[in-house]
């Protein structure tokens, strides 16, 4: 029984996927969400950091390991 | 390494572009030009955002797969070295043969 009341909050929870018939709208490309593309680029320039950054420490190890520097 | 020992310092790094990261790149580049395509989008001309990111977390996670299937490789291959070092008697030396020895004698039927 809790676990019916707790399952009934989902249409509080999920608004992407049940859509309020009052509020919904067609997605528009031309008005871009600009925060999303923000965090997407933004993640995307911080990926590409954090890759460069692993690969140099892991050449310098593996430099220091083998005693190559 | 994040998930790897530290026994895998000694391991050459695999370079930015690698196997593994150029299809899990194309992986994530194609996911999201599908994810166009099923929204009525043109498929490579909308969302670049998403296809940029999409490409850069196939890549990244391609690297370190790299990195893991390196690591698996190399403890195989070391305890396969181990195993013909400490039983050498299960890997006899073969005599050579030379062709001449297997070759059947040539008649020529012209």
């Amino acid at each position: 029984m809790p676990l019916g009341r707790l399952l009934l909050r989902t249409s509080a929870v999920n608004k992407k996927v049940s859509r309020n018939f009052f509020i919904a709208s067609k997605p528009d490309p031309s008005k871009p969400n600009m925060l999303r593309v923000g965090l997407a680029f933004g993640s995307t320039a911080v990926l590409w950091a954090l890759l460069f950054k692993q690969h140099s420490t892991d050449v310098h190890e593996y430099k220091t390991q083998n005693g190559l520097e | 390494m994040g998930l790897l020992p530290d026994e895998a310092k000694v391991l050459p790094p695999p370079g930015i572009v690698n196997r593994n990261s150029v299809w899990f790149g194309l992986c994530g580049w194609a996911t999201a030009m599908l994810h166009n395509s099923l929204n009525r989008r043109p498929a490579l001309k909308a969302g670049v955002h998403r296809q940029a990111l999409f490409i850069t977390v196939g890549w990244f996670i391609g690297y370190h797969l790299t990195k893991f299937e390196n690591y698996k490789y190399a403890t195989l291959d070391r305890d396969m070295s181990e195993y013909i070092r400490l039983h050498p008697e299960e890997f006899p030396e073969k005599a050579l043969k030379t062709f001449a020895e297997i070759v059947e004698p040539f008649h020529p039927i012209r």
